[in-house]
């Protein structure tokens, strides 16, 4: 159809100029060494249990049951309400509320709700209400002793199956598409809930896993005796459970974040992605994915190997130090998408089924002012959050290294810092568009 | 993405472009300006009001003039990604050997293709950024303006 990626648009970025290109790698380079050398060579960082508790009657009404209950039946009139727009409004995509809200208000606007606030996903899942009710009368959840040995892997699944269907699947604007993916994604989750109990939505739920994992960087955090606590977003994102399938979640966001910013290319538009069909996408989504998963896998284990560790269990053991490189790609290739194309959202939110008269907050007749944040600032932030989250990462590579041998050399951590340089440098390459 | 208005369903369309044939026969018969062979643009659906307003002065024609023609499905003229300053006017010129519509995205400007005659879309590149000329029906992408 057409060559813009992700779901919906009707703009990309301007390549970055090349002196930030420039600059930013230098920085990044600069940076990694400065990490490795100067900085502090005994574990610095609170570890899971550090963090100033809130107060008690905050967390009380936080945690409470009733409180989470209501925030799931908001989310959850808010979700029928977007399936009903996208199969009863206007069956034109730019006229239509459900494919913006899937894919930009939504999706795109998950990470900065889960980085300022926390785990948004998982005390909103709109599914796991619908689970409680539900699960009266489905099967007494016969898998559930099995889901710890799956950790992650579902989520990661969840997640390919999302970025697939938002950058590859061809008619993945159209608003029937976006109200078959969500109750088909709806009916699917409760099914494998109802058959593995509630710890499904946390380790199966790509949306509530990515939520969850963007969070790791917010200053909330829970100390391992259930207290909630403000702290260093380090030390939160260090606490990251090790869990089977984290390192597989982390790639599939940063590969397909990357694959997002290949097709953007003139070298993708005019080669291997010329043909533009779903074959292409997504050979070229798996091989972006294939290819960040392999140069992470063989520098974990390279440093693992020099510092005489295990290398086997490398890769799990810095999964969590790759999220901020993650979040640095997904803020650089989708700041604009939510600032500009975003206003859509609230623009035809005035009017969701496109009825003759009706402007109920007086915006329909809005256009979205493409020229809201200028081609310079949106060019810094994605500079500035692909070297944030390079800086952000080898920061917690080290203190990684650190903890898990009081004497790690620097010189053991290079091969993973050297790989988070090819990522970083590769970042800022698809945004200078090579 | 697609921002897709609403076609016309192909038999109207069909119909349309018979009669119109006679009148685009006449008009065709001085192609060599392209002042008198272009149809008027036509800014799309409900989104039209704005400030990149297309101006059909082709007289005067300052600025960048991009030409693109559609024949037998294969593009030729200037495609692929163009680089235009902010601020600079636009000239495009259209010509495809079946009816179609074109869409500048972004800027939200349509023009009605039909077969044989240029269609020509002037506005002034304000709005800066990557953004596709594409063909409504045949879903082709025309070409890319790199607009900085």
């Amino acid at each position: 159809m057409t060559l813009l990626a992700h779901g919906v648009g009707s703009r990309t970025d301007l390549p970055i100029p090349i002196g930030f290109a420039l600059y930013g790698a230098g920085a990044a380079i600069l940076a990694s060494f400065a990490v490795l050398l100067l900085f502090w060579r005994t574990p610095h960082l609170g570890g899971p249990d550090s963090g100033r508790p809130v107060p008690a009657g905050l967390q009380r009404t936080l945690d409470a049951g009733g409180v989470r209950r209501a925030l799931q039946l908001v989310a959850l009139l808010l979700a029928a309400f977007v399936v009903v727009a996208a199969l009863a409004g206007p069956e034109e995509t730019s006229r239509n509320l459900g494919p913006w809200v899937l894919f930009v208000t939504f999706w795109v606007g998950l990470v900065p709700a889960s980085l300022l606030l926390g785990p948004v996903w998982r005390v909103a899942n709109p599914l796991r209400l619908l689970h409680r009710l539900l699960r009266r009368w489905g099967p007494d959840a016969p898998g559930a002793a099995r889901l710890p040995a799956l950790g992650l892997w579902p989520a990661a699944g969840a997640l390919l199956v999302f970025v697939w269907l938002e950058l590859v699947y061809p008619d993945r604007s159209e608003p029937l598409t976006v109200a078959v993916f969500l109750l088909a994604y709806a009916v699917v989750q409760l099914g494998l809930a109802l058959w593995f109990g509630e710890g499904w939505f946390a380790a199966g739920d790509g949306f509530e896993a990515y939520s969850t994992l963007i969070a790791r960087l917010s200053p909330w955090g829970r100390r391992s005796d259930g207290r909630l606590v403000l702290r260093n977003p380090l030390a939160g994102a260090l606490a990251t459970p090790a869990q089977p399938g984290l390192g597989a979640l982390v790639m599939v966001l940063l590969g397909s974040t990357a694959f997002d910013g290949l097709t953007r290319t003139t070298w993708w538009q005019t080669g291997p992605g010329a043909a533009n069909d779903w074959f292409s996408g997504t050979v070229g989504l798996l091989a972006s994915i294939a290819l960040v998963s392999g140069l992470y896998v063989v520098g974990t284990r390279l440093s693992g190997r020099l510092a005489g560790q295990e290398e086997r269990i490398q890769p799990a053991r810095y999964a969590a130090t790759v999220i901020p490189i993650a979040l640095g790609y997904t803020v650089a290739h989708y700041f604009s998408l939510l600032m500009l194309d975003g206003q859509t959202t609230w623009i035809l939110l005035s009017n969701p089924f496109g009825a003759d008269g009706v402007d109920l907050f007086g915006t329909y007749g809005n256009r979205v002012d493409l020229t809201a944040v200028s081609a310079d600032l949106i060019a810094l932030v994605q500079v500035g959050a692909i070297i944030t989250g390079h800086v952000v990462g080898v920061v917690l590579a080290h203190e990684r290294a650190l903890l898990s041998a009081r004497r790690a050399r620097a010189s053991d951590q290079l091969p993973l810092v050297l790989v988070m340089v090819v990522f970083t440098l590769g970042g800022l390459g698809l945004l200078f568009g090579f | 993405m697609t921002i897709r208005p609403a076609r016309l369903p192909r038999a109207l369309a069909a119909s349309a472009l018979a009669l119109a044939l006679p009148l685009t026969g006449c008009a065709g018969t001085d192609e060599g300006t392209a002042s008198d062979t272009t149809t008027s643009p036509t800014s799309s659906s409900a989104t039209a009001a704005g400030d990149p307003e297309p101006t059909a002065e082709p007289a005067q024609e300052p600025g960048q003039r991009l030409e693109v023609t559609v024949a037998g499905g294969q593009l030729s003229g200037d495609t692929g990604r163009v680089p235009v300053p902010v601020g600079e006017q636009v000239t495009l010129v259209i010509t495809s050997d079946v009816a179609d519509e074109a869409h500048v995205h972004g800027y939200d400007l349509t023009a009605d293709l039909q077969p044989g005659t240029p269609a020509q879309l002037t506005f002034d590149a304000t709005i800066p950024g990557v953004f596709e000329v594409e063909l409504h029906d045949a879903g082709t992408v025309l070409l890319t303006l790199q607009v900085s």
